[in-house]
């Protein structure tokens, strides 16, 4: 699919915004889960969708699914330092959960797996609403044992929901290794449920985008729900500070040549959509962006604790 | 005796019924090569990983302890780690029907399992919900929660020799906080269903576990400073409840405070007040007294957490209220 400059270079501002979070929450917070070798994944997936859609994305990558959905990325920081000026005003954390309000559906009680019938919910209140907005679920290899991963997949195809799955498969979950942690192919699971299985390379841009926005159109259109299944390995540690003494030093490396935004850089520059010097530009810009908006929000108010009001577990009566 | 930590002595537990008895064994994500998050099983891969006694399992909690519910059903002595308590609600079906078993066999069916998880606001920032309450209104299931390295080993020895589904809470402020002396090869263990005095006293009696044991502990200590004498019961089981401890010391002090980490809705404490109410009431000089969490999750922000966890300073606060009414 050819694209046009503009979308090349949002997909390459996504990564780099990825990559630019690990390094400025990272450095901040040694249980950051960090993103590096998976901002491919994390651009192609988030890229483009509406703030209407739906998204439960996976954990790793939910504060740049956030962030292309249209939240704040200075208010997301207040999120993450739990200052009261976040959107979950200090109560809960930005790095696992999404604002709401721009349609994430993040971690709330920290199972991995729920999140994906929540998606499925949003897939059927769009269609009851004879909306053609979509949802997207999100979940890494490991999370994909998780009996509400297949269920989801299940109900969404016999529902015939406008959704996508999409596994963010970094071969690993903390130390389980996939050959440790699925039996079988997670990409036969969509025929074997009724939907169609795509796999892509995830350290691809372009590959998981293009399988995106055909999965997209299928499900605004009626065509009910797709599996991704992006392929790429999680370079980083499970957590910022992981000490990592369960992994081949080496084979992290190998993976680490394969830099997903590295690569893109290149192609940008060879097929002259950008100079590696306007490239560098921005990479500098994002830099700033990010490391300012920490910053700011660093100086954020803290919430206060008389606020402990248990009035406000539940929501007002509709007027 | 050696000088273990909360987290050390539990392993060692663990460790020492494996050598024990062939039919335990460990299962959960991520406890073997790895050791498990926060070194929840650390060593026991190297002494029985080849045995086949240490467990990798994919992330299906409902089917692993379901698993070891089947496991246990044939004779097998299961240690399940379910890694946080958060993921409670994922097995709640397996502890329902591994609760009623023992009953609705008409008394042939056994299931010894422990399911250990951690909890608790602590050094790691999240997973720190605390629902064991929950089980409190499963019958057929205990829970037990240590509040030190010493009744750590010794509640988890008994845990695994114990015939029923168990469910033992480890306290993350608890897990790596210092270490104490344990006796890894004790005769006697301590028993499950029986509590401690872990401080005796005349004036109140406070009922705790796990880490409000801490608290109350040091809050007797400020206490006395000022003349009052505190009774502190550390429950250590939740269930059963040690009702003849608890009533012993609220009929000799005449007063009441319990604790509670988790809030103060459908908590589990909650027993230990009626217990009270319905059977030393004549005994009571003053009002039973509850220190819980506010009704809402556990928030995020440090100061939020610190402020929704009953300190030091709101026990002793409360205690004076009820010994010199303002
Ligand atoms: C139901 C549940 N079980 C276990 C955990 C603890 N946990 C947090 S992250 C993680 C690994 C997840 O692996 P994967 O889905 O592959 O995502 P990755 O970390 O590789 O991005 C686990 C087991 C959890 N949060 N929820």
């Amino acid at each position: 699919m050819s694209r046009s400059n503009r979308t090349l270079l949002e997909l390459y501002e996504l990564m780099m915004l990825t990559r630019t979070l690990d390094e400025v929450l990272g450095k901040h917070d040694g249980h950051w889960h960090g993103l590096e070798g998976e901002e491919a994944m994390i651009a192609g997936i988030y890229h483009g969708l509406r703030k209407s859609d739906v998204v439960a994305p996976h954990y790793r990558g939910a504060v740049s699914a956030a962030l292309a959905k249209g939240a704040d990325l200075r208010t997301i920081m207040a999120g993450c330092l739990g200052r009261s000026t976040s959107y979950h005003a200090g109560r809960h954390r930005s790095d696992i959960c999404g604002p709401p309000e721009y349609g994430l559906i993040g971690l709330y009680a920290g199972s991995l797996g729920p999140p994906l019938g929540y998606a499925a919910g949003g897939a059927l209140a769009s269609k009851l609403d004879r909306r053609d907005d979509v949802a997207v679920g999100v979940f890494g290899d490991g999370t994909s044992s998780r009996g509400d991963c297949h269920e989801a997949m299940n109900m969404a195809a016999v529902l015939n929901l406008p959704m996508v799955f999409v596994c963010q498969n970094n071969q690993i979950a903390i130390s389980t290794e996939l050959k440790a942690g699925v039996g079988g192919r997670i990409v036969d699971r969509g025929p074997a449920t009724g939907m169609p299985g795509v796999r892509v390379d995830g350290n691809d841009v372009l590959a998981v985008k293009d399988a995106m926005d055909e999965a997209v159109a299928r499900a605004r259109t009626g065509g009910g729900p797709t599996l991704i299944e992006c392929q790429s390995y999680r370079v980083a540690g499970h957590f910022y500070s992981d000490a990592e003494d369960y992994r081949d030093p080496h084979e992290i490396e190998r993976w680490r040549e394969k830099d997903p935004v590295t690569r893109f850089r290149r192609l940008l520059v060879e097929q002259g959509v950008e100079t590696a010097d306007l490239l560098a530009r921005t990479d500098a810009r994002i830099g700033k962006d990010v490391q300012g908006a920490f910053d700011a929000a660093l100086q954020d108010p803290v919430p206060d604790p008389r606020g402990l009001d248990p009035g406000s577990v539940y929501a007002e009566a509709a007027p | 005796m050696s000088r273990m930590t909360f987290q050390q002595a539990v392993v060692a537990a663990i460790h020492r019924e494996m050598v024990r008895d062939r039919n335990v064994f460990v299962m959960g994500e991520d406890i073997g090569k790895f050791g498990g998050p926060l070194r929840s099983n650390a060593g026991l891969w190297d002494a029985f990983g080849a045995e086949g006694r240490v467990i990798d399992v994919p992330i299906s909690e409902s089917t692993f302890v379901g698993a070891g519910v089947g496991a246990a059903m044939q004779g097998k002595r299961p240690v399940v780690d379910l890694m946080f308590l958060e993921f409670l609600a994922l097995v709640m079906q397996q502890f329902l029907d591994a609760g009623a078993m023992h009953y609705y066999s008409g008394g042939s069916q056994s299931v010894p399992l422990v399911v250990r998880a951690k909890f608790g606001v602590g050094p790691f920032h999240g997973h720190a919900y605390d629902h064991h309450s929950w089980l409190a209104n499963m019958p057929g299931v205990k829970i037990v929660a240590p509040s030190n390295p010493a009744d750590a080993h010794g509640l988890m020895v008994s845990a695994i020799r114990d015939n029923n589904p168990v469910l033992f809470l480890e306290h993350m402020a608890l897990y790596h906080a210092g270490k104490a002396e344990v006796d890894p090869e004790a005769g006697e263990v301590v028993p499950l269903g029986k509590a401690a005095v872990a401080r005796t006293g005349s004036d109140v009696t406070l009922v705790a576990s796990g880490l409000m044991v801490k608290r109350a502990l040091a809050a007797a200590t400020t206490l006395q400073e000022s003349g009052f004498s505190v009774e502190v019961v550390d429950l250590r089981t939740i269930s059963p409840l040690d009702e003849a401890t608890i009533l012993a010391s609220v009929r000799k002090t005449g007063r009441l405070v319990v604790l509670s980490e988790a809030i103060g809705r459908g908590s589990s404490v909650n027993d230990v007040i009626a217990l009270a109410a319905d059977r030393a009431f004549t005994a009571l000089k003053a009002p039973i007294r509850k220190i819980a969490a506010p009704d809402i999750p556990t928030p995020f922000a440090r100061e939020l957490e610190k402020e929704y966890l009953p300190s030091e300073d709101l026990i002793v606060q409360t205690v004076r209220n009820l010994l010199h009414p303002a």
